[in-house]
């Protein structure tokens, strides 16, 4: 990981998009009001006739996309996580879902990435809510690299994805080689005594956290960029239950999302191992920094390595 | 050759009685099929340009069905076209694995364009699809959408209604079966609706008013839309009887939706029949 230069993700897939319209030329963008936050100006500039902006109403963003997808377009659409997966919740999972359509739902302020926005701006329950839409496939990318391959993905794949993006900064953690593969994990750092699973935000934590807990505790702890939060990488929970003590990281509620997915297949694997699921402790709480935020949850690079030393019976 | 106003009399006639039929046999929204069956008979066998035969042409015109509960008149006219047989609605709705049923479901029904059922989706769906016609440099097709009264409150309607204008979508043909009667009571009863021309007009729809079951004005509507390529979109609303053709469905909440005793059908297949005989005679 290289933290010398900070990368906002909204930022890479906002510009990325003019990328996607030259490479598709069915690809079209539908907004609700939202063009400047999620940074699609490029694509509305360089596209203007594919471009929609259907105002504050995104129950009809998505129904309209799902529209246009009928038409044999791929519609990209974006607007806020909470909005998206709550607002237009049921337009997602009938209108598209259902349909199998290929519309792109690109969701900034993942968790609680909107910090300071407050509770009605933050998104902590979209991964449980898009995970059980059948047809949906979620990624949470973690790396300006992995964001810019998972859109190439999104041109290509026959059916919906759900792109949940948070707002913080990002580094480097990808080769500009590096492919995505979808329903693949990362195993970006290996180890023998623990195992991080995480996804998005998380994933800078688990590897600063990893590298603390080496040097200073002395434990092996591996780090698994689980991209594909569904669907999920099996045999990558198994690898991860493999040594005993695993902790599932997210930047989410602790129901619905990353944690319970992969305690799932931990339990069904019948794997006896350790195990913890670190996000949001299933409570509402007043605005403040993601920061702050992901440190009193105990996902920050310190809760991590409190948690998994919790874990080791090391605390 | 298109039908005449007496031949598309009697192809309604026809689409009751196998609505009644139906209705003997399984529950159906009996009450808001037969409120649109005369405008849903002349848009399939008058109005609309689909071939059965290439249900994915490219110059067809789309229908989505927003008041999806009315599965059973649109499949009935589907079959008078010629998409499949109505023996095989008879034979197959509500039946396990079968392709009819209260909600148009596509994933078993191919002529269904888009799947709908849960009210409010199926205009700005509609609406999408006019867009994605026009960008396609498709300026002949047209989309028509029938929705119900009821079906207004849901505001997700609204925001189609601001955008169908503002995206000068002339292509798209709005029809509101405005029955008076929801799933609760009257539409006063429930959440007046007042005036719906008037709301569509402020809107900034091209408006229409029709008696919704009467086949010559129907097809005067349709005769007289704007060209697909217009830039202002029409709405059709339809003024109806809920349940119209049955003298003890007419304007009862109760038969919103139902089943029929066989002594009942047959007092009400005879009603229609008669109706007709009658109509044949002035």
């Amino acid at each position: 990981m290289d933290t010398s230069k900070k990368y906002f993700l909204r930022d890479v897939i906002g510009g990325y998009m003019k990328t996607v319209g030259e490479k598709e030329p069915l690809s079209v963008m539908v907004n609700a009001d939202l063009m400047g936050t999620c940074r699609n100006r490029t694509f509305a500039e360089t596209f203007p006739e594919r471009t929609f902006n259907v105002g504050i109403a995104e129950q009809n963003m998505i129904s309209f996309a799902a529209g246009l997808a009928h038409e044999g377009f791929i519609p990209y659409t974006f607007s806020m996580a909470p909005f998206m997966s709550m607002r237009a919740c049921e337009q997602v999972r009938t209108d598209v879902a259902y349909e199998n359509l290929s519309v792109r739902l690109v969701a900034p302020y993942a968790g609680l990435s909107g910090g300071i926005s407050g509770a009605t701006h933050w998104s902590i329950e979209d991964c449980g809510i898009m995970t059980s839409f059948p047809n949906m496939t979620v990624l949470e990318p973690c790396d300006p690299v992995q964001a810019e391959r998972m859109m190439d993905f999104t041109i290509t794949h026959k059916g919906p994805v759900y792109l949940r993006v948070s707002v913080e900064p990002v580094y480097s953690i990808y080769p500009d080689d590096y492919t995505f593969e979808p329903g693949k994990a990362c195993v970006i750092r290996e180890g023998t005594d623990g195992a991080f699973l995480c996804s998005g935000i998380t994933v800078k934590y688990a590897l600063e956290a990893a590298e603390i807990l080496e040097k200073e505790h002395g434990l092996s702890v591996s780090v698994t960029d689980m991209a594909t939060v569904k669907p999920i990488d099996r045999e990558a929970v198994i690898s991860a239950a493999r040594t005993g003590a695993v902790i599932a990281a997210q930047d989410h509620n602790i129901y619905g999302g990353l944690g319970q997915a992969a305690g799932n297949v931990i339990a069904e694997s019948g794997i006896g191992t350790r195990f913890r699921t670190v996000g949001i402790s299933d409570t509402f709480v007043s605005m403040a920094h993601a920061e702050y935020l992901y440190h009193r949850f105990g996902y920050d690079t310190e809760g991590l390595v409190r948690n998994m030393l919790e874990l080791k019976g090391r605390a | 050759m298109r039908p005449t106003a007496s031949q598309l009399k009697t192809a309604a006639a026809e689409i009751r009685k196998d609505l009644l039929t139906l209705c003997a046999k399984e529950t159906i929204h009996i009450g808001g099929d037969l409120s649109i069956t005369d405008v849903m008979t002349v848009l399939w066998q008058y109005q609309m340009n689909y071939d059965p035969k290439d249900i994915k042409s490219e110059s067809r015109d789309r229908f989505v069905l927003s008041k999806g509960h009315a599965s059973a008149v649109t499949s009935f006219n589907q079959a008078a076209v010629g998409c499949f047989d109505k023996e095989d609605i008879m034979r197959e709705y509500a039946a396990d694995g079968g392709r009819f049923s209260m909600h148009s479901c596509n994933l078993v029904n191919p002529y269904v364009e888009a799947s709908t059922g849960s009210l409010g989706h199926g205009f700005p769906i509609a609406c999408g699809m006019a867009a994605g016609l026009r960008l396609k440099g498709n300026n002949t097709s047209r989309v028509y959408v029938v929705m119900g009264d009821g079906e207004q409150s849901e505001g997700s309607v609204w925001e189609a209604a601001m955008n169908a204008v503002h995206y000068r979508l002339g292509n798209l043909v709005a029809i509101v079966d405005f029955n008076g009667l929801e799933a609760d009571g009257t539409i006063d009863e429930v959440t007046s609706l007042g005036d719906i021309a008037g709301k569509y007009h402020a809107f900034g729809w091209n408006t229409v008013e029709i008696n919704g079951n009467d086949i010559e004005e129907i097809i005067n509507a349709f005769d007289a839309l704007p060209p697909a390529d217009s830039d202002i979109p029409t709405v059709i609303v339809c003024h109806t009887t809920k349940g119209k053709g049955v003298s003890f469905m007419e304007n009862q909440v109760r038969w919103h939706a139902g089943r029929l005793t066989p002594e009942q059908r047959d007092q009400a297949i005879a009603e229609i029949e008669a109706a007709l005989a009658e109509e044949g005679e002035n």
